[in-house]
């Protein structure tokens, strides 16, 4: 396949063609590969949503590396957005740019910015403490903090000064109920969060990282820690979830996208390729590297 | 054997001709024989036995202490020995060896300090006639002049007897009793009265003398007008109104930081003027009012001087009554007798000189228990007596676990900090770890620098600005004046804040070459005002001393305490900083990436998931840290530990806690009763006895803490989970 580059980019409509084994041509692969800029194919069925974050134009480096090319795409309010794509492809890195937690890592550098409600992210005069208080985010390994149930819980409203213990205690049980995991855990609140399963963790940092109701929840690849069971739980509770809240969710797994998500969208060497509903997107993908990427003969 | 050597072993190569015709299979290769190394696990014999002689030397050393320590105070029977001679005398047997002439001697502790020379004697075994627990023999432990070993013929009261040996046992117990009480009140009435009485005494003669010293001293403030002074406080409050509360869009968001740092370091200047430099600051102590202070003064030391004489005057009832009761002690011939050495005749002793006498040759082992327990008590809960030969050593445990405690709280939370800024805050990179080998280094130090170190630094620098002030005050005003710099430093601080705040670079965006430049602009101004502030503090015009009264007697100006514990905190500092380090390099980042994800600030993430998570390894820092400060003795030689203190740290007089004080520690008094004492065999038990303590109670401070970091670790990981 190699020696087919150097043509020009020429989006083609993946459905339609005829499938042709392994010697299938890449076209917006190679152009990627031979260094040329290309255009995501965002679909109109995204684009016609209401997004309440847009990435515009994003690039992000680690250190003289780039990370992030050219990243544009909008995250529709209310939904379930998921990125998938081969490891490496840019797509935790996209997420925990959207929070700003990349900010840790002295070496990054980005341009371009992102819009949450349309406020932007990266304006010289954003605070930091206060974006991440509008999002919400679950990591790969479950992070429950050295503490008890109810302090995990509530950590983000401790951390905002609030002192109430009525107002505590009920959010706490909202949050955890929003989880599905009050039942499991309402008798032993004050007990170490340690000491719980791992798939009870994962959604105790659901919970966690939903008690101050969150704009966008971001889950970084929630489930790839767990056993089948837990990771049947989390993503029912995804679903729950995503009734009241927008959510935006990295996992390298496309079965779980195809079952948890509305949106998907497919990145490739930190650029976006395709973006479209999850139905159409895993049904008739326009790109030929995004079909054979989610019937996994590529990647 | 060599494969070689055996052609019938080796594999024969294939021909490289005919190797392409077919592959022959490959011929089993045969092994060489199995090396030794390789065969069993030859090794655990080496590594097993070199744990097993470490274990044996440390078991050996634990379990010879353990042995000598217990068995000082047990009462051993009292022999009457028969020399050749025809000499009679009474002895405990000490030990047995080879006598350097010929045949064995043996060491008899013989007491009786008042009467003879020596109280250990070494006789040889041959000139001994017999040697047998005597009937009527008793050891006497007494206040002064050592064990008297001998008889107890009787006790007499104003020269009547009214008790003597054969008669009923209790008698003489309930005199001794009696005049162990007449002991403790005049002791009390000697120590806590009198003692509360000179004290009084003494802070009203400071009184006078500070009144003296302020009415004679040149004032250095001169006292601004009223106006000015209600507008600096004025100043100063809506400068620190603005620094707290802020104001906001005064100058953009990015400049409130420097507009608060601004308005705080005028406010700061303004309530130091106002406070320094008050309406009435310039106002010297008039002669008029430092003589209504003399007399005031003088009226309350004559009172105080009438109850000093009238206690003097009930002391000396008690002890006239004390001194009636008397005990006549003999030695084993009934030949010579013990002598009241503090009365002009030949009076026998005071029966409240007797502690108690063990009369082990009489008695069963019951009263050889009760002995046994009754000194241990003595041990622990009495001050020493005789120059730490006898007695106990209560005012060393005090001292000791004292030290120990002031060290933790002086170490745990310096060392917790800048662990903490090493780990969270410091940009890993090549200087960071410069100072953190340097950290480490400092670990090997040996201890006497530190004392040294601490002498001059804290005794006597530190201690000396406490009790007498700056040794060299600035000028008010004027070039290289003392309030000029005050301005200057609260021109420079908002200055620096501005500088660190215009260093900040864009938010995912590297400092640009302008940022660097602030950067380092920010530090240097911060260090400069922070070096500035330190001037200010060390050569202030406006501080003359806290115990400026008491000199030429340094007060904090000395070895004490204090001092000791915080020489000690920084000998251990090291340990401290290295445990937290790891403690907190070991919590997970996906713990700190958590938190920062819930929108904490770097702050709370340390504060309620770093710190609480490395909490057992600060407490292991904290364990280390102990048991080295406890049982180091070089340094607190010459910062403060003493032979005898006779006054413990913690008194019923005002301030209560004394740590300007001298203090006794159980490592030095080892040293001391080991190589300083003035008889060295009567101390040989106690040294071992003591030694045994010191590691009862740093194995003790360790265990404590152990039992609180297990419990700890208990609290992170209930349920037994990551």
């Amino acid at each position: 396949m190699a020696d087919q580059d150097g043509t020009g980019v020429q989006v083609q409509d993946a459905g339609g063609q005829a499938r042709s084994g392994a010697a299938r041509a890449y076209p917006v692969i190679d152009a990627i590969r031979a260094g040329q800029e290309v255009d995501a194919m965002v679909h109109d069925a995204v684009l016609r949503e209401d997004a309440v974050l847009r990435v515009d134009g994003f690039r992000l480096y680690y250190g003289d590396s780039q990370a992030l090319y050219d990243v544009s795409m909008p995250v529709p309010r209310g939904r379930v957005t998921a990125i998938i794509g081969p490891s490496g492809c840019g797509k935790s890195t996209l997420l925990r740019s959207v929070n700003r937690l990349n900010d840790l890592i002295p070496s990054v550098r980005v341009e371009g910015d992102m819009l949450l409600n349309g406020e932007s992210v990266y304006a010289p005069d954003v605070d930091v403490i206060e974006l991440r208080k509008r999002l919400g985010m679950v990591f790969q390994k479950p992070n429950p903090f050295p503490m008890s149930i109810f302090e995990n819980v509530i950590y983000p409203l401790r951390i905002d000064g609030e002192r109430n213990k009525r107002v505590l205690a009920e959010a706490c049980e909202r949050a955890l109920k929003g989880a599905a995991l009050w039942d499991e855990v309402k008798d032993r609140l004050k007990d170490s969060a340690l000491g719980l399963s791992g798939g009870q963790q994962q959604r105790l940092c659901i919970a966690r990282a939903i008690v101050a109701d969150p704009e966008v929840l971001l889950l970084d690849e929630p489930c790839s820690a767990l056993d089948p069971v837990a990771t049947l739980k989390i993503e029912q509770l995804i679903h729950e979830i995503s009734a009241r809240y927008t959510v935006l969710i990295v996992t390298h797994n496309m079965q779980q996208a195809a079952r948890v998500s509305d949106f998907t969208s497919f990145m490739y060497l930190g650029r976006l390729v395709e973006f479209g509903p999850t139905a159409e997107l895993f049904q008739r993908p326009r790109l030929a590297e995004t079909e054979d990427y989610v019937t996994g003969r590529f990647g | 054997m060599s494969r070689a050597a055996d052609p019938s072993q080796t594999t024969t190569p294939p021909d490289p001709g005919s190797g392409q015709e077919r592959a022959a299979p490959q011929p089993v290769r045969k092994r060489p024989p199995t090396p030794l190394d390789a065969r069993g696990e030859s090794m655990v014999w080496l590594t097993g036995g070199a744990l097993t002689l470490a274990l044996a030397l440390i078991i050996g050393l634990i379990l010879i202490i353990v042995v000598n320590g217990t068995r000082t105070f047990w009462p051993d029977p009292v022999q009457r020995v028969e020399l050749a001679s025809g000499e009679v005398f009474a002895g405990v047997e000490m030990s047995s060896e080879p006598d350097p002439d010929e045949g064995t001697r043996t060491l008899y502790r013989v007491g009786n300090r008042d009467i003879q020379r020596d109280t250990f004697r070494w006789v040889p075994d041959a000139e001994v006639v017999s040697a047998a627990p005597g009937a009527g023999l008793v050891m006497v432990d007494r206040l002064e002049w050592g064990v008297w070993l001998g008889k107890l013929e009787s006790v007499a009261e104003n020269g009547e007897t009214v008790w003597s040996w054969g008669d009923d046992w209790s008698g003489f117990q309930r005199l001794l009793s009696d005049a162990a009480k007449r002991r403790a009140e005049i002791e009390k009435l000697a120590q806590d009265d009198l003692g509360s009485v000179n004290a009084q005494l003494e802070a009203s003669r400071l009184r006078v003398k500070a009144a003296e010293i302020a009415a004679s001293e040149r004032i250095v403030a001169t006292g601004m007008p009223f106006v000015a002074w209600v507008s600096a406080l004025l100043v100063g409050a809506a400068g620190l109104f603005v620094a707290v509360r802020g104001v906001g869009g005064l100058a953009g968001r990015s400049a409130t930081p420097i507009v608060r740092v601004a308005f705080g370091a005028v406010a700061s200047v303004a309530v130091l003027a106002a406070g320094l430099e008050h309406p009435w600051a310039g106002e010297q102590m008039s002669p008029e009012r430092l003589e209504a202070i003399a007399e005031r003064e003088m009226e309350v030391q004559s009172s105080l001087g009438d109850r000093a004489s009238a206690i003097e005057g009930e002391i000396r009832q008690l002890r006239a009554a004390d001194e009636s009761v008397r005990v006549a002690l003999t030695d084993a011939t009934g030949e010579q007798r013990a002598i009241d050495r503090r009365s002009s005749g030949d009076l026998s002793p005071p029966l409240s000189q007797v502690v108690r006498v063990a009369r082990r040759n009489d008695a069963g082992l019951a009263h050889a228990v009760g002995v046994y327990f009754d000194r241990w008590w003595e041990y622990l809960s009495q001050p020493p007596r005789e120059s730490n030969t006898d007695g106990g050593v209560m005012p060393v445990i005090f001292g000791t676990v004292l030290l120990t405690l002031l060290l933790c709280i002086a170490v745990v939370p310096l060392g917790v900090i800048a662990a903490v800024y090493l780990r969270e805050y410091a940009k890993q990179g090549t200087v960071t770890s410069l100072v953190r080998i340097a950290v480490n280094n400092l670990a090997g130090v040996p201890s006497i620098v530190y004392g040294v170190f601490g002498l001059g630094f804290f005794c006597y620098t530190v201690g000396g600005y406490i009790d007498q002030g700056p040794e060299n005050p600035m000028a008010r005003f004027g070039a290289g004046g003392w309030w000029p710099l005050a301005v200057l430093v609260a021109i420079l601080a908002p200055a620096g804040a501005a500088a660190v705040v215009l260093s900040r670079p864009a938010p995912g965006q590297r400092l640009s070459r302008r940022e660097k430049l602030f950067r380092n602009l920010g530090v240097l101004l911060w260090g400069a005002v922070v070096a500035g502030a330190f001037v200010l503090i060390a050569r202030t015009p406006y501080f003359g001393g806290l115990f400026e009264a008491q000199l030429p007697t340094p007060t904090f100006g000395g070895r004490g305490l204090l001092w000791a514990s915080l020489t000690l905190a920084l000998l251990t500092l090291p340990v401290v900083i290295v445990a937290t380090e790891e403690a907190i390099s070991a919590v997970p980042g996906s713990m700190r990436e958590g938190s920062y994800g819930c929108g904490a600030s770097k702050w709370q993430t340390i504060r309620r998931i770093v710190l609480p998570a490395s909490g057992p390894g600060v407490m292991t820092g904290a364990i280390l840290a102990m048991a080295r400060g406890a049982g180091e003795v070089a340094p607190l030689m010459i910062v403060g530990a003493v032979k005898s203190a006779p006054d413990l740290p913690i008194s019923g007089h005002w301030p209560f806690v004394h740590l300007e004080r001298s203090f006794m520690h159980l490592g030095f008094h080892i040293y001391d009763l080991g190589f300083q004492s003035p008889d060295s065999e009567a101390a040989r038990p106690m040294l071992w006895t003591t030694t045994l303590l010191l590691l009862t109670i740093v194995l003790t401070l360790n265990l404590v803490a152990i039992v609180v970091r297990a419990r700890l670790r208990a609290k992170l990981h209930s349920g037994g989970g990551v």
